[in-house]
């Protein structure tokens, strides 16, 4: 991650309400290797890491923050600033590469301005890129969050995006 | 033993060796890069690889492979000096190779393995790393471009330290090491991590383009510090220190330092050194010369018999100790004294008569060695933090246990598993008599203890001291106080430690006795890894008692010369070294006394606020300066050799005591090398000491230990003021006492006072952190920042004691507890 995409996790970090993190903490708090399920649950529950629950997690769990960081960053799964409520990914395997994935990904950019790992100011959309996705067949292929749209085309981005763009944030 | 094979040479080596160790051991030399003797095993870089035949020969990593009986062993075949190379080829790949400007260069693992293996050039082509280099702290710099991944800073922060400021970040090709959310480093700035990074990714800030790493000579010394006497090299250029220099075989430390030591050395050639003699005229110090400021020294102190008081810094030698306590003699006076009197009272007092020693019977060693560590409060790792590692390591390597007894939570207290017991403050002799009572009433006291001197009183007094009683005075519950005095007790190795110092007025020597009735009720002398160590708070404090510059017989001690010369008794004060303006209790009351002192001499090495108020000024030498030795706090006498020749027209204290002594009409010893040897054939426990055997790493005094049983005396608990915050003083972990200010690494860190209170009073009192509070107490008031710490008990603030532009003292009463109110 970037210092600035830090910055940027930084900056979103106004108002965090630590009451659900210390809820997970308590319920793990006594089980040995406890620190990758309070990981995961208070990513489950905010969405994302905030870095005061990293730090909380921290001071309760007596682990050191590098440490909590350096587990943060090692895995995919986890994410450091706010997740969209809508994650588009394509994939830009070879398989979709050959297949124009480039174009859509510019299409999806050109819409919504967010590029790989980029949230919408709204919360609304994340965009992901990423490696194969196992459907070559269907090249080139979209996600957003479990719903598969194979044989991608510009038009099908215009579509994507009015679909979910519709759909009220909660 | 295990026979082996190394490239044809039939060999032995321990069972639990790597193949790495079994070749060194030899004298067969195997390259490394991640791999370091203090860690653990780590096996990132493969640097090291060899081919062991019974592997069929695969290619394995010398640093990780435990050796088997008759394994046999190829270190330098052609293949594995290829893959070597090909290691070193992928490593420049990246790498800057900005050697001319790197100041590691001379003294890089990469450069000279380059060197070694003959990479001149590379068969890969690939960019460079562009990461920001961190300039965000002002004593290292990171620069992970130049890294190679090798994980020793990351290792030795968590396994030594025990900070865990580093991390990898990332994985594969985008791994890099640094802190949470890619922050600046803020830590301890022990320097640990720069002294084992094999390239130029971590370096000393401070020494940034001083020097060429060849062109510094290279001087072995003992810290000026603190009383862990670490061994130190310092790196010497021009008749300047301008750095230290790490050599993981020096000190039972292997190298290992604490910022004080690492980056505290700029005092010894600052700009603000003595350099003259001055001497009060018309009410202003002038330049003067040596032969008049000593001349009027001299007719001040010539039978001036009880008028003249010598109060001096335990940072002196022996042997300057020694010949100015001769000097106090002939001018007819007893009273001298150091370290404010009740800083020493522990073993001047405490030990005396618990173990008829000034000295405590344990060493450093034994903390390695032990089967359970009580630590009485969490200062032990500011105040001494290289004792502090040693702790981290017994803990986290070797799995011994760790209770605490203290009056806040510390940094010890995150260590695995161990139990902090946060008491009241002022509380801890209670606490240690009543599991004393607990070990004998539930009968696990060691079975030849009614033979020791005192029992049967002991005994008696101890009715006084029913844990529940106590419990409810201390804050904590008569079951923890149980808990605690039976795994004391059937530990079979368990070692106390606590810190003594000028903060520490409550740390005396009722602590002190406190503490040796409990370890020789539970048998716990005479054992390995067991026992009792008190930590002194300055390089020769404990130098200091043994040569007995202190008030006996009657004699004044410190406060009471200060007293004195409020009083008018004591008309002439010799303070060699030491800055009671700020660094005894009560300011007010000493700046008073030292107003009303007819004739104030001060031998310093800088203008300190003492100093100032002197009528005569003496330029002394550092302790890079001078010959001598000097006594750790576990009784390691250590020799110190001059590493630069004196600044300015200063002198040693051994030199101005001596021609005093001449002037008086005495004979002085010509060297300090005469008066070791009187030291030698005089002090108990330094018999037959000289020079040599005290090599680089002298030799521990012994002790005669006779264990006594002390009465112990009923206190009453320090009833709380309502209202008020109970103050504590203490050691900040980047200073040691007043002397640190003048060393630029630990100001840049931590260059004024403070004051720390918990997250619950700074919420009822509405402060935030950095917030100026006004802090009163009966004798005074103050402005301190506020510091708002997890580890705080709700009540209890604690301030450190260093700083002379807004010395604690002027709130600080001197009693262990001092009751304050604190405004906004
Ligand atoms: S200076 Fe010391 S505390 Fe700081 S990162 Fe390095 S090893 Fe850790
Ligand atoms: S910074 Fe130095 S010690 Fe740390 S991993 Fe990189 S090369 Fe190794
Ligand atoms: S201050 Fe103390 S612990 Fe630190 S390096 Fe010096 S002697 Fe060692
Ligand atoms: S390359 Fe896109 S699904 Fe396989
Ligand atoms: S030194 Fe053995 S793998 Fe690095």
């Amino acid at each position: 991650m970037s210092k600035a995409v830090a910055q940027q996790a930084e900056e979103q970090e106004v108002i965090i309400d630590l009451a659900k993190a210390n809820a997970i903490i308590d319920k793990y708090i006594d089980l040995p290797g406890n620190l990758m399920p309070v990981l995961q649950a208070v990513q489950d529950s905010y969405g994302y890491i905030p870095q005061v629950a990293a730090d909380l997690i921290a001071e309760r769990l007596n682990v050191y923050p590098s440490q909590i960081y350096g587990v943060l960053t090692f895995y995919a799964q986890f994410h450091l600033k706010p997740r969209g409520r809508f994650i588009i990914r394509v994939c830009v395997g070879t398989a979709c590469h050959v297949q124009g994935a480039q174009r859509i990904k510019e299409t999806f950019f050109n819409l919504l301005h967010i590029a790989h790992t980029e949230t919408s100011a709204d919360l609304r959309f994340t965009f992901e890129e990423v490696a194969c996705l196992g459907a070559c067949g269907m090249a080139p292929l979209a996600m957003v969050n479990d719903d598969t749209y194979g044989k991608m085309t510009v038009q099908k981005v215009d579509e994507i995006v009015a679909k979910y763009s519709a759909i009220p944030l909660d | 033993m295990l026979n082996l094979t190394i490239d044809g040479k039939q060999v032995t080596a321990p069972k639990d060796s790597t193949i790495y160790d079994a070749a060194r051991i030899n004298g067969i030399k195997i390259p490394i890069l991640c791999h370091d003797k203090k860690l653990k095993p780590f096996g990132a870089c493969r640097m090291c690889l060899v081919e062991v035949e019974q592997m069929k020969g695969r290619q394995i990593p010398a640093c990780t492979t435990p050796i088997t009986e008759g394994m046999i062993v190829q270190t330098a075949t052609p293949e594995i000096v290829k893959a070597r190379e090909l290691v070193l080829e992928l490593l420049l790949l990246n790498h800057p190779l900005d050697c001319p400007v790197c100041d590691k260069g001379g003294d890089c693992d990469l450069q000279n393995l380059t060197y070694d293996y003959k990479v001149d050039s590379n068969r890969f082509l690939d960019s460079k790393f562009q990461h920001e280099i961190d300039y965000n702290n002002p004593l290292i710099e990171r620069d992970m471009n130049r890294c190679v991944l090798c994980g020793k800073c990351v290792r030795i922060c968590d396994e030594i330290v025990g900070f865990g400021a580093l991390t990898f970040i990332d994985r594969g090709i985008e791994t890099k090491i640094g802190c949470e959310f890619e922050k600046g480093l803020n830590c301890e700035f022990c320097g640990s991590c720069v002294s084992v990074c094999p390239v130029g990714s971590l370096l000393a800030r401070p020494f940034k383009f001083k020097a060429r790493f060849w062109s510094l000579t290279k001087q072995k010394s003992v810290c000026g510090y603190c009383g862990t006497g670490c061994n130190l090299t310092l790196g010497v250029k021009d008749n300047k220190v301008l750095t230290t220099i790490y050599d993981e075989n020096q000190g039972f430390h292997n190298g290992q330092l604490c910022v004080r030591g690492r980056f505290g050395y700029q005092f010894i050639n600052s700009e603000k050194r003595l350099t003259k003699p001055l001497v009060r005229k018309n009410g202003k110090l002038e330049e003067s010369n040596w032969d008049e400021a000593l001349e009027i020294i001299a007719s001040r102190m010539k039978g001036a018999g009880a008028e003249v008081a010598a109060i001096a810094t335990p940072r002196l030698t022996n042997e300057e100790l020694l010949l100015f306590k001769k000097m106090m003699i002939m001018a007819g006076s007893n009273n001298y004294d150091h370290a404010a009197g009740y800083a020493h009272a522990a073993l001047s007092d405490g030990f005396v008569r618990s173990f008829g020693t000034t000295a405590a019977p344990s060493t450093i060693l034994d903390i390695q060695k032990s089967d359970l560590l009580l630590v009485i409060k969490t200062d032990s790792y500011e105040t001494h933090p290289v004792i502090g590692f040693e702790i981290n390591m017994a803990v986290k390597n070797k799995g011994v246990t760790l209770k605490i007894l203290s009056d806040k939570q510390g940094k010890l207290s995150r260590l695995p598993d161990a139990r902090t017991l946060v008491h009241s403050p002022g509380s801890e002799v209670a606490i240690l008599n009543a599991m004393a009572r607990v070990i004998l009433d539930n009968k696990l006291a060691d079975g030849s203890v009614t033979d020791v001197p005192g029992f049967a009183n002991f005994e008696k007094a101890l009715a006084g001291f029913a844990p529940e009683a106590i419990a409810e005075q201390c804050g904590l519950s008569a079951v923890d106080i149980k808990l605690l005095a039976s795994s004391y007790a059937r530990a079979e190795k368990a070692l106390i430690l606590f810190p003594v110092g000028q903060a520490y007025p409550g740390h005396n020597a009722a602590l002190a006795n406190a503490v040796a009735n409990l370890a020789i009720i539970a048998g716990k002398l005479g054992k390995e890894g067991s026992g009792v160590l008190c930590l002194s708070e300055k390089n020769n404090s404990q130098g200091a008692v043994d040569m007995g510059f202190y008030a006996v017989d009657g004699a004044l001690d410190a406060l009471q010369i200060i007293d004195g010369c409020a009083a008018g008794s004591i008309k002439t004060l010799f303070i060699a070294g030491e800055n009671p303006l700020v660094s005894y209790p009560d300011h007010a009351k000493i700046k008073a006394a030292l107003d009303q002192t007819e004739f104030l001499i001060v031998s310093e090495l800088f203008m300190t606020e003492t100093a100032a108020m002197a009528d005569v000024v003496l330029p002394v030498c550092s302790f890079a300066e001078k010959e001598g030795t000097v006594t750790a706090t576990d009784r390691r006498v250590q020799h110190i050799k001059p590493a630069i020749k004196k600044i300015g027209q200063s002198r040693t204290d051994f030199e101005v005591f001596a021609a005093l002594i001449d002037k008086l009409g005495g004979i002085a010893p010509a060297t300090p090398a005469s008066v070791f040897a009187e030291i030698a054939a005089n002090v108990p426990g330094y018999a037959d000491m000289s020079y040599s055997a005290l090599g680089d790493e002298g030799v521990f005094a012994a002790v005669d230990v006779k264990p006594a049983f002390v009465v112990p005396q009923q206190t009453a608990a320090a009833s709380p003021e309502s209202g008020k915050l109970a103050l504590v003083t203490g050691s900040a972990l980047y200073h040691n006492g007043t002397l640190s200010q003048y060393g630029e690494g630990p100001m840049h860190v931590c260059p004024e006072g403070y004051i720390e209170l918990s997250r619950a009073d700074a919420a009822a009192l509405k402060f935030a952190e950095n917030d100026l509070l006004t802090v009163t107490s009966a004798s005074g008031s103050m402005k301190l920042k506020a510091r708002v710490t997890s580890r705080m008990p709700q009540g209890l603030v604690f301030a450190p004691y260093h700083f002379g532009a807004n010395p604690v003292n002027q709130v600080w009463s001197g009693s262990p507890v001092t009751w304050v109110t604190v405004v906004k």
